[in-house]
């Protein structure tokens, strides 16, 4: 790590706030730490001062209930979430999701929000979330306000988290609790890996949504289709919004023709049966 | 050495004797040279170029040199050395002009790691960008830019080696054998075709790594992760014109090496720098990313083969031109395209042959030595060809290779004469093919398709490779009794992870009838303390090391003999020992133990004789000679280890994804000294060659640009990444002077991976492979091919 940053690590949110205010576009926010740390390394990041979430005790924690439906605080690790009963009961697909993200080591360190913030195309969890129609509770010293997560990206790795702000919890609404669900990861190793594509599907019996990673700047979720939309149709959804592109990971046209296979399957495992 | 005694006879050979560095390396006690500390040491850090090829217009580190805690600023044009181990071509950094992406431009030595990477960023350097040579194919083309146009004036090896002065050629190797064209007019069908490699990181976990440290009177002592510190040792000799005896080279214990660490990496470096810092101790550790462009990686191959066969499926003729892609240096890379050009044709006989293979400098990451020494890469063109040309001829692949293997009364390329203590390959393939039920689907298998829609195909490929390394290869082993009548052995083969010394001491304890442990081997090597080995590389360690240990073991002996026939008054005839002792055969009573001899003996009235015990086994390899330049017939080869992988994969026939499901590999090593080390190697390569063969390789830019210069892009495999089964067999055909009968088998495990899985994949959906490494998308690719007819089953073409 060859640069010198402060580091500070407030015990409440109120003195988080006051501290990112202070430190207004020159801190980074730490929690995990898993991307933070390898973009200092990488010196693709040189914030003034680190600020430590991990201490606040009111970002942590998952709550479920029938009415709010789930609430992951954003200091919740991967492991955490994957073994929540309540995710696990309800939101099935969130836990399949973060069960992908990088590797054993890093998933008892990284955290979902975490995660979300990097703002990265192939963010796994995100793919899934935006499937469920998650939103994030973004706060600061001005108050709190609540975004899509479909609206919060903004770009790659850009969001729309302003300077002063911090994602406090992921919200995911309680229609969603019990749906069926697929996701599928395209992986260049069996080992940990980037998603070359990645596609989760969400069905209820009033929505059904497929959020897809690595397919645009951004990780993106069709428009809200019928439970029993056709197969045709939902492809023709994904086609809408997906428009991948040529990397040293994959081409294009391999993106495109493995959404569609992986639409293809989840959608004939839901509609078989074979779907929770 | 060649020794028939039956396995049963034999007490520490062929037994899963311990690793003796298991225990330090497993709780974290063994020294690595990153773990040495020493007053005053100063890090390094470096500038490297953004470009594949620039000018270098101007460097200015004024502001670097007057940031606090900085002790040394260098750029090439303070540097006025060339290194190199057959070819000298590298500066030390790049001098005037870059020749490739991530190469060195200007080096600091501070404090801190965190000074000396702040300093390197005030370092302004202005480039002029210039058009780069990027393809080794296209080095016949006029007017290509000239990556070396010095050429002309470097030294060289003369009597081995011929680069083309005012080209892009390091060096070209020709093979003739027989008549090419007159075997082709025989043949009934010709096949020509092409396969390609891309470079290849060497990912060993332990980065290249160096301490320098240059005191006056021009004395040098170095520390360094080096696959030999004799090596390292020579070439900075050579470069700096000191004096062998002023320099000491230290290596602590290896991270691993796989031929990335072989010759000379940084120490020139941090010397210098610690020369220009007043003497003190550098230190420089290259990161991951600077392992993949700033240090040599694996050269990339283009290869033409050109194949003439009876319609009996005898192969009588082939033609094959070799590209070697050697990037912007070839000083070790050039040693490549001869060893694989005496062995391109794989292990089958070829009665015609004739071979061109070119180290061609492009501005890339430059290459060197790596498991397999090329024999990975032109392995999968032949593997591949072996497999195209039977299923024109409608023969069974496992067939058509068993026609064509090498076996006794052959004639290798180079024109020597296989026999029968050679090795054998067909029985090697016989083994692994009824490991994997080769030729038919188990009931198992039938189900296991019907269940997940996959396709399964089974292949069966062969191998083999000689040590590359000069004609004149040698090493010593010493052998120091101690009072304990224990024995502290000498020997500078780097044991950088291969089990070596495990099978050395095995092997001393079995001339010597000791318990094995009373053999001490230390891992750590120092020119100053242990005699001459030339490098760990080329798999020829056991057998030259081996045979050196069995004439140290075999002289402590004598000497010890010597002692007790002068003590106890007898013949040396009449003498026998155990463990313990040295007694008189015929009157047993009558013994003097080892301790009593191991520092001199002292008769009951304090007289004593003969000083301590020190016993010296040497061993050079023999009978080997240059190869003719112009046809490259002589002898090359100490040995030839023989091989093969019966590989079965499964294949999603619409997307291209698949899993190796099975790898069966046989190796004929005549004769087992570890069994674990046989197995550790065993699957440690081949898993190497499933990294080689499914993810691995740099890939570029148009501008030569490494575009996946970490491990973010290029994959290697995991622990999830392992077939579901692997089973690996020894062939015992004794070397005639092999130690016990045995050769080595460090590299051959990973050679004929790749060629094994494309052939599988290939018998499972039908598809035509030529690139490596086959990733899921690639098989997708050759799918759609297929759906669109374009790779349909071509008429052989008659000639």
């Amino acid at each position: 790590m060859l640069q010198n940053f402060g580091y500070l690590a407030p015990k409440s949110l109120a003195e988080l706030y006051a501290v990112l205010k202070k430190n207004s576009g020159k801190a980074m926010i730490l929690a995990g730490g898993t991307d933070v740390l390898v973009n200092l390394h990488n010196g693709c990041m040189a914030p003034t001062t680190l600020v430590d979430i991990k201490k606040i005790a009111e970002l942590g924690g998952i709550k479920y209930d029938k009415k709010n439906g789930l609430s992951i605080g954003a200091v919740v690790t991967c492991v955490e979430v994957a073994e929540n009963k309540d995710v696990i009961k309800h939101y099935p697909l969130i836990a399949k999701a973060v069960g992908e993200i990088g590797s054993p080591q890093l998933r008892n360190r990284a955290t979902i929000a975490g995660n979300i913030c990097t703002g990265s195309p192939c963010a796994d969890s995100s793919c899934a979330l935006i499937a469920l129609g998650a939103s994030l509770e973004l706060s600061s010293a001005d108050g709190v306000r609540t975004v899509f997560l479909k609206d919060f990206f903004i770009g790659p790795k850009r969001t729309q988290i302003k300077p002063e702000e911090v994602l406090t919890r992921i919200l995911v609404p309680a229609d969603m609790a019990g749906a069926n669900f697929g996701m599928n990861k395209l992986k260049r190793i069996k080992g940990h890996d980037i998603a070359l594509v990645s596609v989760a599907v969400a069905k209820t019996d009033k929505v059904m949504r497929v959020g897809i990673g690595s397919a645009a700047p951004t990780p993106i979720v069709t428009k809200d289709l019928a439970p029993n939309a056709s197969l045709k149709d939902t492809l023709a959804a994904v086609a809408a919004v997906a428009k991948p592109i040529d990397d040293v990971r994959a081409s294009k046209e391999y993106r495109e023709f493995m959404i569609n296979d992986y639409v293809e399957q989840i959608y004939s495992d839901l509609f078989n049966g074979k779907g929770r | 050495m060649l020794d028939t005694i039956p396995s049963k006879d034999l007490k520490h050979i062929g037994k899963a004797v311990e690793r003796d560095d298991a225990i330090e390396k497993l709780t974290g006690q063994a020294l690595y040279t990153g773990d040495l500390e020493f007053t005053g040491m100063l890090h390094a850090k470096l500038l490297r170029s953004p470009y594949a090829r620039a000018k270098i217009k101007s460097i200015d580190i004024s502001k670097a040199q007057k940031l606090p805690g900085v002790h040394a600023v260098l750029t090439g044009k303070d540097l006025h050395y060339r290194v190199g181990l057959y070819l000298v071509d590298k500066h030390i950094m790049a001098k005037h002009i870059t020749r490739h992406f991530g190469e060195a431009v200007a080096a600091v030595a501070a404090e801190t790691p965190e000074i000396a990477q702040k300093a390197v960023e005030l370092i302004k350097v202005e480039y002029e960008e210039l058009t780069p040579f990027l393809d080794a194919t296209k080095v016949f083309d006029k007017d290509v830019p000239l990556v070396h146009p010095d050429l002309g004036r470097y030294s060289y090896i003369k009597e081995v080696f011929t680069p083309v002065p005012g080209t892009n050629i390091a060096n070209h190797t020709k093979l003739r054998k027989g008549d090419v064209e007159e075997g082709f007019r025989k043949s009934d069908y010709i096949f020509e075709r092409e396969y390609t490699n891309p470079n290849v990181q060497h990912v060993p976990m332990e980065t290249h790594i160096a301490i320098g440290k240059w005191d006056i009177g021009d004395r040098i002592t170095i520390y360094t992760s080096a696959q030999s510190p004799f090596t390292v040792r020579n070439l900075f000799s050579f470069s700096f014109g000191i004096s062998h005896s002023n320099i000491r080279v230290i290596t602590p214990y290896v991270g691993g090496g796989f031929g990335g660490k072989a010759g000379i990496g940084l120490e020139p470096l941090v010397c210098c720098l610690s020369k220009a810092a007043g003497g003190r101790h550098v230190k420089l550790q290259a990161t991951r990313e600077e392992e993949f462009s700033l240090l040599p990686c694996r050269s990339g191959l283009t290869y033409r083969i050109k194949t003439g066969v009876k319609k009996n499926g005898k192969i009588i003729a082939q033609k094959m031109t070799m590209f070697w892609d050697a990037g912007a240096y070839a000083d070790y890379a050039v040693n490549v395209t001869r060893a694989s050009g005496f062995s391109a044709s794989g292990p089958y006989e070829i009665e015609n042959a004739w071979v061109d293979a070119y180290s061609v400098y492009t501005n890339k990451p430059f290459g060197t030595a790596y498991r397999g020494f090329g024999h990975v890469e032109f392995s999968w063109g032949v593997e591949r060809q072996m497999n195209y040309i039977a299923d024109q001829l409608s023969i069974d692949p496992f067939e058509f290779r068993k026609i064509n293997a090498i076996k006794p009364g052959s004639k290798t390329m180079t024109g020597e004469v296989i026999t029968d203590h050679s090795g054998n390959v067909t029985k090697c393939m016989e083994t692994v093919a009824k490991a994997i039920n080769y030729g038919k689907l188990t009931a198992g298998e039938k189900a296991r398709e019907q269940k997940t829609g996959m396709k399964i195909g089974k292949s069966v490929v062969a191998l083999h490779k000689a040590p590359a390394m000069p004609s004149m290869t040698g090493t010593v082993v010493v052998l120091k009794l101690n009072e304990d009548a224990s024995v502290t052995v000498n020997h500078a083969l780097t044991e950088i992870g291969m089990g070596t010394y495990t099978s050395l001491r095995q092997i001393i304890a079995e001339v010597l009838k000791w318990p094995v442990e009373r053999i001490r081997i230390p891992i750590e090597n120092d020119t100053d303390r242990d005699p001459y080995d030339w490098q760990t590389v080329a798999s020829k360690g056991l057998l030259l090391s081996g045979n050196a240990a069995i004439l140290a073991a075999q002289d402590l002996l004598d000497k010890c003999y010597d002692i007790a026939a002068q003590a106890l008054r007898a013949m040396k005839c009449d003498l026998d020992h155990d463990a313990e002792k040295v007694f008189i055969r015929h009157k047993q009573e009558s013994f003097i133990t080892f301790k009593q001899m191991s520092v001199g003996y002292a008769y009951p009235n304090g007289n004593a004789i003969c000083g301590p015990v020190i016993a010296v086994g040497r061993y050079i390899a023999q009978g080997l000679t240059n190869l003719d330049k112009e046809n490259s017939q002589g002898y090359p080869a100490i040995d030839w280890t023989y091989g093969a992988h019966g590989v079965i994969t499964e294949v999603n026939p619409k997307t291209g994804a698949f899993n190796v499901i099975k790898v069966a590999s046989a190796y004929d090593v005549g004769r087992v000294i570890n069994e674990e080390s046989v197995r550790g190697q065993a699957i440690g390569g081949m898993i190497q060659g499933l990294g080689t063969a499914m993810c691995e390789g740099y890939i570029y830019n148009k501008d030569g640009k490494l575009l996946n210069p970490s491990f973010t892009d290029n994959k290697i495999p995991t622990a999830l990444d392992m077939p579901e089964e692997i089973e690996c067999f020894a062939v015992e055909t004794p070397q005639v002077d092999g130690p016990f009968g045995a050769r080595g088998v460090g590299e051959h495990s990973m050679i004929a991976v790749c060629g094994g899985v494309g052939n599988a994949i290939e018998k499972a959906v039908g598809v035509d492979l030529t690139h490596m490494p086959i990733r899921a998308e690639d098989v997708w690719k050759a799918l759609q091919k297929k759906s669109e007819g374009q790779g349909k089953k071509l008429k052989a073409k008659k000639k």
